[in-house]
């Protein structure tokens, strides 16, 4: 009796041993449901990080053919400002070749200036001496018109001596009263025969002095001849100079077109870099958003994970604990002899099971710790997409601040092209005037160039008609000398007339005879001397004609030397505005190479947002891939619960299936009284496993 | 996890062991002596006792008390996880509790592969070791239970 009441507690105590499995088994379904649900829902939480990535890795894309936008636009800017540099340095060389050419013309101008000057002063000279020249024309004139007077009156008395002489030769006694009367008609005669000759002889020196005086005035006029060739030689000079700056003037006002298109078109590729920047900053803004918001499921993700651990953690208890009951069990098993048989191999397969699902529960540790792992990644790579979005928002910040001062310098630019043009535009249209004004020049020194070497010809006609004049004032010198030697011997037979009155006819006829001599002598001289007064007449003109010429030419002159002075003063305002175009093409050159070298800044910045860009895709890659891994450990983790589940349930069975074996035993033996069984037996070990 | 793969016959004599892991070594004890399987909850220390009793555990209304058997065979000691257990062996109305590293398997041994301990390793073990047998290419000594509690005796406890 005491046997079966041992019996009894120990089945009993088999039953409470069972009672105890069914309840962790409960546990371990109950804990694997809980598992399935958290797992669902990282599940979720998992396909809505993918999402969000793929969104990311999209916007990541924009920026990318954003930045691949800015860099070409950048590269068109950095060309175009390139072409701006090279559209100055080519102005700069037109200016400075025009301000050389305006030097040269200026120089070449000053040089006609002064040969003007001295050639203004050499026609006061040559009209100064043709004054005296004039005067002194004026002067024979006046000396030949009372030569005129005194040989019409020598004629006049001539002839009154003829007559006297015919008187004489008539009455005889007349004669002494006559003859006295003859002798003082005589006196009178030389001394007017000496006046004249006198005269004469002062025409001949004043004739010498003209000469000289003309000598003088050739060679005056031939300088002044050389004067103008020499003028119209320099005007010839400034007028190519002139055409030269013309020229380099309209090179310099197309470049300044061309600029300040490029100018402006480089103002407008600005502007655009500018929209797309802005586009760049607001998509890495979004980028931002994103990756915070990763970073929060990511935290999510791993608070669930913990959660799992601690889970697990408790399922490994449980298959701990139901690996010791299946133990207890052998043990109370073999106590039980032949009884327990069916018992111990229940209680060895549900030991296999605890075996299996502590395994199971390992690997779901193992794959939460590489799930962890992966989750801190994770955080750390969206830490460092973080950082780089905003690396790369201050790049185009920068970059975006760069452009605008790059806009600035291109209307500053702009402003100093439009200048240049104006500029450029004046100075076309005072270099036109410039021409104009020296192609007068030119056609007036021509003028006077030809005028004077008119003039030499005229003057060297007067040293011809003067050469004459001398000759013919010697030959009048020559007969006045005769006419005087004549009426000296007129004199001597006068005054032997009253001493010889015998002697009287042929003396009268003499005298008659040389009276005619006079007379012809006389008329020859008067020819001359109307010759020559002709003549003087003549010349008398010619020069008052050389004379309004001379004046013509000072005038001439003078108008050119006021038109030199006004070319040389618009000029002085070219090289004057030349200079300012000098100095605002430097500043502009200066802008531009500012420009450049902001552009290539904005170059890096933007190769450098570009490479950061592609870094953050590549931390985006890698983060989807992660989480496609962290997708694929959690399926495993699924399949591995759901195999748990399956062995809880099936220990669950068997549970069973051993409380109703042991309720039908306990049954059974109360039915069987009094039947004693060997408890402590040997058994037969079940092979079964 | 495999038994012995002894052929079903009745002539066989073979012994229901449990096995169990300490360090390296694995021992086992023959079921008989074993009362039920524990995990650690909480040991209760008591002062002034031997240096292999760590103190008592109550279990199914029983105060017993706990051997560190690793402390009883020279190994440094080491922390309680959830795989030590608490051996709850009786013989002789003595009944005590050892504390291993872990126990998993429930085996039978046949009689006939139990052979006499090494006399080196009886020596070094102060003779707790009663035999040795063979699973599969391990090595298993066989805990005499009455020499590893009897010495408590001898030891004032």
């Amino acid at each position: 009796m005491n046997t079966e009441a041992t019996n009894n507690n120990k089945l009993i105590s088999n039953i409470t041993i069972v009672d105890d499995l069914t309840n962790q088994s409960h546990q371990l379904y109950s804990n694997t449901t809980n598992i399935n649900n958290l797992y669902s829902q990282t599940v979720d939480q998992f396909n809505y990080i993918n999402a969000r990535l793929k969104s990311t890795a999209t916007q990541t894309d924009t920026i990318s053919a954003s930045a691949e936008g800015i860099l070409s636009s950048l590269n068109e800017l950095t060309a175009s400002i390139e072409e701006i540099s090279r559209n100055f340095d080519a102005l700069s060389a037109s200016v400075n070749e025009t301000a050389a050419a305006v030097e040269e013309s200026t120089k070449s101008i000053q040089n006609t200036a002064n040969t003007a000057q001295e050639m203004t002063i050499s026609a006061t000279e040559v009209s100064n001496s043709m004054n005296e020249i004039t005067a002194s024309i004026k002067n024979i004139s006046t000396e030949i018109d009372s030569v005129s007077t005194t040989t019409v009156e020598t004629a006049a008395g001539i002839e009154e001596l003829s007559k006297s002489i015919q008187s004489v030769s008539n009455s005889a006694n007349e004669l002494a009263v006559e003859a006295e009367q003859t002798t003082s008609s005589i006196n009178e005669m030389a001394a007017s025969i000496e006046e004249v000759t006198t005269a004469t002889e002062n025409l001949a020196t004043q004739i010498e002095e003209i000469a000289s005086s003309i000598e003088e005035t050739s060679k005056s006029v031939q300088s002044v001849a050389n004067n103008s060739e020499k003028i119209k030689e320099a005007s010839s000079s400034s007028a190519t100079a002139a055409q030269q700056l013309d020229r380099s003037i309209k090179s310099v006002a197309t470049l300044c077109k061309q600029a300040d298109e490029i100018s402006r078109r480089s103002a407008r590729d600005a502007e655009d870099g500018s929209l797309i920047i802005q586009k760049s900053i607001n998509s890495i803004s979004a980028v931002k958003a994103s990756m915070e918001q990763s970073t929060a499921i990511v935290r999510e993700m791993g608070k669930r994970t913990t959660e799992i651990s601690g889970i697990v953690e408790a399922i490994s208890l449980i298959a701990e604990r139901t690996n010791l009951l299946s133990i207890n069990a052998s043990i109370e098993a073999a106590r039980a002899g032949d009884a327990g048989r069916g018992f111990a191999v229940v209680a060895e397969e549900i030991r296999n099971l605890a075996d299996r699902a502590a395994k199971a529960t390992n690997d779901i540790a193992t794959i939460i710790n590489s799930l962890k792992e992966v989750a801190t990644e994770a955080v750390n790579k969206s830490n460092d997409g973080l950082r780089i979005a905003d690396e790369s928002a201050r790049y185009s910040e920068d970059g975006l601040a760069a452009l605008k001062r790059i806009v600035s310098g291109v209307m500053e630019t702009s402003s100093i092209v439009s200048q240049i043009n104006k500029a450029t535009e004046e100075q076309l249209l005072a270099s036109q005037n410039v021409v104009t004004a020296v192609t007068n020049s030119l056609n007036l020194a021509s003028q006077v160039s030809a005028a004077t070497a008119e003039q030499a010809n005229a003057l060297q006609q007067i040293s011809h008609s003067t050469l004459q004049m001398r000759k013919i004032s010697q030959q009048v010198s020559v007969a006045m000398n005769e006419q005087s030697k004549a009426a000296k011997e007129i004199i001597k037979a006068a005054q032997n007339t009253t001493k010889l009155a015998k002697e009287l006819s042929t003396a009268t006829v003499e005298q008659a005879s040389s009276a005619k001599q006079i007379s012809s002598a006389a008329d020859s001289a008067r020819k001359s001397i109307s010759i020559v007064t002709r003549a003087l007449a003549e010349q008398s003109t010619a020069t008052e004609q050389i004379t309004t010429e001379v004046n013509r030419i000072s005038q001439m002159i003078s108008s050119l030397s006021k038109a030199l002075t006004e070319h040389a003063t618009a000029t002085r305002q070219i090289f004057q505005a030349t200079e300012n175009i000098k100095r605002n093409s430097a500043k502009s050159a200066q802008i531009i190479k500012e420009q450049a070298h902001a552009a290539r800044e904005i170059q890096n910045l933007n190769q450098k947002t570009v490479k950061n860009v592609s870094n953050i895709n590549e931390e985006i890659k890698q983060l989807a891939h992660t989480a496609e891994n962290g997708l694929g450990i959690i399926q495993q983790i699924n399949s591995n619960i759901s195999s748990i589940s399956n062995i809880a349930r099936q220990i669950f069975t068997h549970l069973e299936t051993l409380k109703s074996n042991f309720i039908t035993i306990k049954t059974r033996k109360r039915n069987q009284p009094g039947k004693t069984k060997p408890i402590e037996q040997k058994i037969s070990p079940d092979n079964k496993v | 996890m495999p038994t012995n793969n002894i052929q079903q016959n009745s002539k066989i004599l073979t012994e229901p062991y449990i096995v169990f892991q300490l360090g390296e070594t694995t021992y086992s004890i023959n079921c008989k002596f074993v009362q039920q399987l524990e995990m650690i909850e909480h040991i209760t220390p008591v002062p002034n006792a031997p240096d292999f009793v760590d103190g008592v555990v109550m279990s199914r209304g029983q105060v017993i008390p706990v051997i560190n058997l690793r402390v009883r065979f020279g190994l440094p000691k080491s922390q309680i996880t959830l795989k030590s257990r608490l051996i709850v062996v009786k013989y002789q109305e003595r009944t005590a509790g050892l504390l291993v590293d872990s126990c998993k398997e429930f085996i039978n041994i046949p009689e006939d592969t139990v052979k006499p301990p090494p006399q080196l390793v009886s020596s070094v073990d102060n003779g707790f070791i009663s035999g040795v047998t063979m699973l599969g290419e391990k090595p298993v000594f066989i805990l005499d239970v009455a020499k590893t509690i009897s010495e408590l005796n001898n030891t004032n406890m």
